[in-house]
C-alpha cells in the first residue's frame, strides 16, 4: 500500500500500459494494481474527477485480465463518483457497462441492481432515462425467473411515472406488477397492484378505463375474493352514484391505507373533477332501456 | 325479670284490654253469615298488603325487583277491581241484623273501596313523580294512575306513554352500550386489517428470501468442501516438505561428520 501521490501512481501505470518501442506488450497486471491504488487515493482526497478516471482505467485493466467481476465493480464505483459530479450521461453509461459486465459473469441479479442504482440516481434529473433503466432491470430479472425481486423496481418506476403525471403508463406498469406477482403466487401484492391501478385510472378521471380495468381484474380468481376487490367495487359504485362523501370514506379505509405511499396520496385526493358527470352518464344509459320496455 | 315473665305479662295485659281491639272484633263480626262483610274484609286486607308492597317497591334500589313488585301490585289491583262488582251486589242484599243506614253505608263503602284500590301506588305514579323531576313534560299523564277495566282508546295511549317512559331509559342505555361496543369493534377491526396486511407482506418477503437462502447454503457448502480439500492437500505437502527437509539435514550432518572423520584420519596418519 503505497502512500505516495496518486497522480504519480497513475502516471506510472500509464507508462506501463502504453505501448512503445521498448515495450511490446502492456503489463496490465501491475498497471491495474497501480490504477486501483491511485483511485482509492483520489477518492480519499475527494478528487472525484481523477478518481473516476482512475476507476475507469482500473476497470479496463481488469477486463483485460479477464475478470469481468472486478471490472464491473470498478465501473460501479466510477458511476457512483460520476453521480457525485452530476455527470448524468456518464452515470447512465457506466451503470450500463457495469450491468453488461455482470451479465458476462452470469450474474443477472447484480446486473439489475446496477441498473436500478443508476435509475435511482437519475430519478430527479432525467426521469425518462430512469424509467428506461428500471424497465431494463425488470426485464433482466424476469428473464432469470426472479420476478419477486422486480416488485420494488416496478413500484419505483410507477412512482416516477406518477411524478411525471403519465397515469396510463403508471397503471400499465402496475398491471405488469400484478402479472409478475401472479407468476410467483404473491396474491397480496397482486391484489394491491390491481387496486392501485384502478385508483390511478380514477385519479386520471377516466372512469371508463377504470371500470374496464376492474372488469379485467375480476376475471382473476385471486383478486375476486379479496378485500381489495370489495374496496374497488365500493369505490366504483360511489363514483357511478356521484357520492363524494362515500368516495372520501372509502379512500380512508384500511385497504387503501395499506398500499404504496404514492398511491395513498392519490387516493386521498380523489375525486378529481366533477363526479356528477358520471352520475348523468349512468342515468342516460338507463333511459333507452325504458323505451325498449314500453315497446 | 326474664323474657318469659315479660311475655306472660304482655299476654295478661292484652287479654285485659281485648274489648278495645277493633280488628279482632271486626274479624269476629266477619265470621258470620255476612258474605259482604267477609268479602269486604278480604279485600281490605289485600289492599293493605298491596300498600305495604308498594312502599317496599318505592324504597327498592334494584330496578328489576322494583319493576317486578310493581307488576305484582298492578295484578292485585286488577283482581280487586274485578271483585268490586260482586261486592256491590252483595252490598245491596239485605242481611238480617243490619239497619237501613248501614246498608246505604255499605254502598258508599264499596265506592270508596274502589278509589282506595286505584290509589295504591304501583310504580306508574312513582315513575311519573321521578320523571317529573327529570323531564317535566309528562304533566298530563302524571295524574293518570292505575288500570281501568273498561278503558277507552285514549286512556290506553296515555297508559302506553307511561309504560315506555321506564323502558325508554332502558332502551337509551342499551343503545348507548351498543354504540360503544360498535366503536370498540371498529377499532379492533382496523387493527386486525393492519395485522393482516403486515402478515401477508412478511409472508411474501420470506417467500422471496427462501431461494436466496438456498443459494447461500449451496455456495457455502461448496466453499467449505473446497477448503477442506485444500487443507488436506496442504497438510500432505507440508509433511512431505518437512520429511524431505529432515532427510536433507540428516545427509548433510552425516557428510560433515564423515568429512571431519576423514580430516582427523589424515592428520593422525
Amino acid at each position: 500500500m503505497s502512500t505516495s501521490d496518486p497522480s504519480k501512481l497513475i502516471s506510472k501505470a500509464d507508462k506501463l500500459t502504453k505501448l512503445s518501442l521498448t515495450r511490446w506488450s502492456a503489463d496490465w497486471k501491475s498497471a491495474t494494481v497501480l490504477y486501483e491504488q491511485a483511485a482509492n487515493g483520489f477518492r480519499v482526497a475527494r478528487n472525484y474527477e481523477k478518481a473516476k478516471l482512475a476507476f475507469e482505467k482500473a476497470s479496463q485493466g481488469q477486463e483485460m485480465l479477464s475478470s469481468p467481476w472486478d471490472a464491473a465493480k470498478h465501473m460501479e464505483s466510477a458511476a457512483a463518483l460520476a453521480k457525485e459530479l452530476r455527470n448524468w450521461a456518464e452515470v447512465i453509461d457506466f451503470y450500463r457497462k457495469a450491468s453488461e459486465l455482470y451479465m458476462q459473469c452470469d450474474r443477472p441479479q447484480p446486473a439489475s441492481d446496477a441498473l436500478a442504482k443508476g435509475a435511482r440516481a437519475l430519478e430527479d434529473a432525467l426521469p425518462d432515462d430512469a424509467i428506461q433503466l428500471y424497465t431494463d432491470a425488470c426485464v433482466i430479472l424476469e428473464d432469470d425467473g426472479k420476478e419477486q425481486m422486480a416488485f420494488d423496481l416496478y413500484r419505483a418506476a410507477t412512482s416516477v411515472y406518477v411524478k411525471l403525471e403519465k397515469y396510463t403508463d403508471a397503471a400499465a406498469f402496475l398491471l405488469r406488477l400484478g402479472l409478475a406477482a401472479d407468476k410467483c403466487n404473491a396474491r397480496n401484492s397482486q391484489c394491491k397492484a390491481y387496486l392501485s391501478a384502478i385508483i390511478v385510472y380514477l385519479y386520471a378521471h377516466d372512469l371508463k378505463q377504470a371500470e374496464k380495468c376492474y372488469n379485467d381484474c375480476s376475471q382473476i380468481d385471486a383478486f375476486l375474493g379479496s378485500d381489495q376487490n370489495r374496496c374497488a367495487s365500493k369505490l366504483l359504485s360511489a363514483y357511478t352514484e356521484g357520492d363524494v362523501e362515500e368516495i372520501k370514506r372509502v379512500a380512508q379505509s384500511s385497504a387503501i391505507s395499506n398500499l404504496d405511499n404514492v398511491i395513498i396520496k392519490l387516493a386521498r385526493k380523489l375525486p378529481t373533477g366533477d363526479v356528477s358527470a358520471f352520475k348523468t352518464d349512468a342515468a342516460n344509459e338507463e333511459e333507452p332501456l325504458d323505451e325498449n320496455d314500453l315497446t | 325479670m326474664t323474657v318469659i315473665d315479660l311475655i306472660t305479662r304482655v299476654d295478661a295485659i292484652c287479654k285485659k284490654y281485648e274489648k278495645y281491639d277493633i280488628d279482632k272484633h271486626k274479624e269476629a263480626n266477619v265470621t258470620g253469615d255476612d258474605a259482604f262483610a267477609r268479602l269486604y274484609g278480604v279485600v281490605e286486607s289485600e289492599i293493605d298488603a298491596a300498600l305495604q308492597k308498594s312502599e317496599a317497591a318505592a324504597t327498592e334500589k334494584s330496578r328489576a325487583t322494583a319493576v317486578a313488585m310493581n307488576a305484582e301490585i298492578r295484578r292485585t289491583k286488577a283482581r280487586l277491581l274485578e271483585e268490586l262488582p260482586k261486592l256491590q251486589r252483595l252490598a245491596l242484599k239485605k242481611v238480617k241484623g243490619l239497619s237501613r243506614e248501614e246498608l246505604e253505608a255499605r254502598n258508599d263503602l264499596v265506592y270508596s273501596l274502589k278509589d282506595r284500590i286505584e290509589a295504591i301506588p304501583d310504580g306508574s305514579t312513582a315513575a311519573a313523580k321521578q320523571s317529573g323531576g327529570v323531564s317535566g313534560g309528562w304533566a298530563a299523564s302524571s295524574s293518570y294512575t292505575g288500570i281501568k277495566i273498561d278503558s277507552s282508546s285514549e286512556a290506553f295511549e296515555s297508559e302506553y306513554f307511561q309504560q315506555t317512559e321506564e323502558s325508554d331509559r332502558f332502551r337509551q342505555e342499551y343503545e348507548m352500550r351498543r354504540m360503544k361496543q360498535d366503536q370498540g369493534l371498529e377499532v379492533i377491526a382496523e387493527g386486525l386489517d393492519t395485522l393482516k396486511n403486515m402478515a401477508h407482506d412478511m409472508n411474501e418477503e420470506i417467500d422471496r428470501q427462501m431461494p436466496l437462502m438456498d443459494e447461500i447454503d449451496e455456495k457455502v457448502d461448496r466453499a467449505a468442501s473446497d477448503l477442506k480439500n485444500t487443507n488436506v492437500r496442504l497438510k500432505d505437502t507440508v509433511n512431505q516438505l518437512r520429511s524431505s527437509r529432515n532427510f536433507c539435514i540428516d545427509i548433510i550432518l552425516l557428510c560433515i561428520i564423515l568429512g571431519i572423520a576423514a580430516y582427523l584420519y589424515n592428520v593422525l596418519k
